[in-house]
């Protein structure tokens, strides 16, 4: 049942970060792709209504984490304490920039806010993809399960190198959104971004995997699943996907082969660190597993039975809003 | 500073400031959808009205979750100790805020601030109301949440000293939650009809706007005064009998009684002294507190005395913010009275002097609703978890206070800036008056389309 937490935990995770990323994305290219306050105002206007909706599914992972594994939670929030505050201040800025832009009408207003919007949207993403890349590679945990390193330990290469990858592929995965949401230069703008953020994509992902792997394979303990050898096929053909669609102007597949890919990297993700929710470090250590972190089985089977009841009822509804708000948005 | 006192006074002001927020999302919702219905039937005016309350509603909104994601979190990062023994319990209700509560509110306000051209009407009225309902339930899952550390229940000890769900059920529908859920959703709109009632006084005593400022101070001021009714009684009566029978502590360093007493008085005012034990300059009114607490005016109420120092809450701080929402309520109540008996003798809208009071009472049901909350939670302490665990030990043993002071100070200087800024937007948004044609709720981004 732990495992079943686990997953859940997990397709929340991915959730978020796809449906947040295309607005973090979005918001981490505006810059560059929209040059007018018209085009500023549409790139905006293409994720409105959408963000805080988005934001949601990481404030219900963490609570869920509080509710399917409270050991887990309590460890990893207190141990990056000061990491964890300057995301909470960053998530803070970012919906304070979005929802007070369009309160004024003045160029100086818009310039400081979008500008704000854009530079914290980066930074959250770099922030993830570090936390993202620390986790997956360990860290080093007492026996509670209390981090015991540094703020500079958790600036080690391997993780950059996640974070770098991060930034670049969820800015890959705005840039299919606006595509997919604008009809204009902002969106002839994606395009090109999209054939040169590719690159950047391809190189980290190659290397960051190769990382990964060089770490993981030599470690029986931890079990590298058979399935997981499958994954990096998927990751490189929805990559190769996107820009085959990208190149042909079809929008929404290019979004969707985004999706996927990075759908497929959270889940190669996952499955490195399963049984472990915090792996340990150095990687032959044990770390905090699932079934050390969960409560008591009826906590768990209630939190699950809950928790899958009520993503299904907001699953639907957030495809009904979403079909009706998508109209496209021409600039 | 010791770490336990600086985690409690960053939760303290976090919250503080973050509750500000959720009074006005929860008071005005309803408002809303009852000017969107309006609206829908053809009434342009009500059609002004609610787009005026969304765009206030949005700030509002906007504001409290970003001061809320704080709070999610703050329990991991600060009262690691406590989310480790407790998280199997209160994971759950915090869970299904998130799933059941808070997508709701938040994919549905997409819908009110950007699509009125976009959707159907009754779409929209469907949108306005699961807004409503998304900010109310998840008031509802925050309140069982705290009721559960008020009053625990529903669990069991496990190994480790992990606090184990028995009954999910038992956790949501307990005792304490359901007055208490009733006690501060009536404090939400009592505040709500207030602003409603003041913003339309405003517009009554500046000559601007008036068929609309009319409408808000006449449907406020009902509004606050039934819900201000309500407060007191049931739900504000049914709440201290709660905390009567719960928690018997807290009930007298509420009232700053000391010594038990059989027909115990009701101290209108005094300020307690903890170091001789007594009320300085009290105005008592006698065997009242019996009758309040146990409905027989000779009853025995056990004072201060009768538990060891060590569990007491800080007297003074839970005393003064207990009379200051009972004092405020009342004169809140008598506020909205008066306001509609003259309602109805049609004398309401040309008697200045008092919708100048009720301009300037805007503040006050917020004070009233911050002060309630003082009393519940300092005068929980020191339990972090009623008689299960002491908050002395459920603070994070991996940070220390320097680091939170440091984070206190960043949240301070953030917190500063958010207020000024809200104040502003919400002002100009007043300024700017529900009139303002065809404004759009979303007006620079609408323009470009």
């Amino acid at each position: 049942m732990s495992t079943t937490a686990f997953v859940l935990l997990a397709v929340m995770v991915t959730a978020y970060v796809l449906l947040d990323g295309y607005d973090l994305g979005t918001a981490a290219i505006t810059p560059l792709i929209a040059r007018t306050s018209e085009e500023r105002a549409a790139s905006m206007e293409s994720i409105g209504p959408f963000w805080n909706g988005n934001e949601v599914w990481l404030i219900a992972a963490g609570a869920s984490l509080f509710a399917l594994f409270p050991q887990a939670y309590a460890s990893s929030f207190s141990g990056f304490y000061l990491p964890f505050m300057v995301v909470l201040w960053l998530l803070m800025f970012r919906g304070i920039a979005l929802e007070l832009r369009s309160h004024f009408v003045s160029e100086m207003w818009h310039g400081f806010w979008d500008f704000c919007f854009a530079a914290s949207s980066t930074l959250l993403i770099l922030l993830f993809g570090i936390a993202l890349g620390n986790i997956v590679r360990g860290l080093p945990l007492d026996a509670n399960g209390y981090f015991l390193g540094t703020f500079g330990f958790l600036l080690n290469p391997y993780a950059l190198g996640v974070g770098a990858l991060a930034v670049a592929a969820v800015a890959q995965h705005g840039a299919t959104w606006v595509r997919l949401r604008i009809d204009g230069p902002p969106a002839q703008r994606s395009r090109t971004l999209i054939g040169m953020l590719w690159w950047i994509v391809l190189a980290l992902y190659v290397a960051t995997s190769a990382a990964t792997i060089a770490q993981r394979w030599s470690l029986p303990a931890h079990g590298v699943h058979a399935w997981l050898a499958f994954m990096p096929v998927v990751s490189l053909a929805t990559l190769i996907a996107l820009r085959v669609a990208n190149a042909r102007g079809h929008a929404g597949r290019a979004f969707a082969a985004s999706s996927i890919f990075l759908a497929s990297l959270l889940v190669v993700s996952a499955g490195t660190m399963y049984p472990y929710i915090l792996p340990g470090y150095p990687a032959q250590r044990s770390g905090l597993s699932i079934t050390d972190a969960a409560p008591s089985a009826v906590a768990l089977a209630t939190t699950l039975a809950v928790v899958i009841v009520g993503l299904c009822v907001v699953v639907a509804y957030t495809v009904l809003v979403t079909r009706r708000m998508m109209r496209k948005i021409t600039v | 500073m010791d770490v336990v006192s600086v985690d409690r006074l960053q939760f303290a002001f976090t919250i503080m400031f973050h509750y500000l927020f959720p009074i006005g999302t929860m008071g005005l919702a309803p408002f809303i959808a009852w000017y969107t219905f309006q609206a829908m039937r053809g009434d342009a005016q009500a059609e002004a009205a609610a787009r005026f309350w969304t765009k206030i509603f949005a700030i509002n909104f906007a504001t409290g979750v970003v001061t809320g994601i704080p709070m999610e979190f703050q329990f991991g990062t600060n009262w690691a100790v406590f989310s480790a023994r407790t998280g199997g319990v209160i994971g759950q209700p915090l869970a299904m805020e998130g799933v059941y509560a808070f997508f709701l509110e938040s994919v549905f306000l997409g819908v009110l601030l950007y699509g009125k051209r976009v959707v159907a009407p009754a779409f929209y009225l469907i949108s306005a109301i699961l807004v409503w309902l998304g900010s109310w339930l998840s008031g509802f899952f925050i309140v069982a949440t705290d009721a559960w550390m008020q009053h625990p229940v529903g669990y069991a000890v496990g190994s480790h000293g992990r606090i184990e769900l028995k009954s999910l059920t038992a956790v949501l529908f307990s005792p304490f939650a359901q007055w208490q859920f009733a006690h501060v959703l009536t404090g939400a709109i009592v505040a709500g009809g207030f602003v409603v009632c003041g913003v339309g006084a405003y517009y009554l005593l500046a000559r601007r706007d008036e068929d609309l400022g009319r409408r808000f101070v006449a449907s406020g001021a009902v509004v606050a005064c039934v819900f201000s009714a309500l407060a007191i009684f049931p739900t504000g009566d049914r709440n201290s009998a709660d905390v009567t029978t719960y928690q018997p502590v807290k009930l007298a360093a509420m009232e700053g009684l000391f010594a038990s007493e059989k027909g115990a008085p009701l101290a209108i005012i005094g300020m307690p002294d903890t170091q001789n034990q007594t009320l300085i300059d009290p105005v008592f009114v006698p065997d009242v507190l019996s009758f309040l607490a146990y409905g027989n005016f000779r009853a025995n109420v056990n004072g201060l005395r009768t538990y060891a120092t060590e569990l007491w809450p800080p007297v003074e701080l839970t005393y003064y913010a207990y009379h200051m929402m009972v004092g405020l309520g009342t004169v809140l109540l008598g506020l909205a009275a008066l306001a509609v008996l003259l309602l109805w003798r049609k004398q309401l809208f040309r008697a200045r002097w008092l919708l100048w009071l009720l301009m300037l009472a805007m503040p006050f049901p917020y004070i009233a609703n911050e002060a309630g909350w003082v009393v519940t939670e300092v005068g929980r302490q020191p339990w972090i978890v009623y008689g299960l665990i002491k908050t002395g030990t459920a603070v994070s043993g991996n940070v220390a206070a320097g680091e939170t002071i440091f984070t206190l100070i960043g949240f301070v200087g953030m917190y500063f800036v958010l207020g000024v800024l809200f104040l502003l937007l919400t002002l100009r948004e007043i300024g700017i008056g529900p009139a303002a044609k065809g404004a759009p709720v979303v007006a620079a981004v609408e323009s470009t389309i």
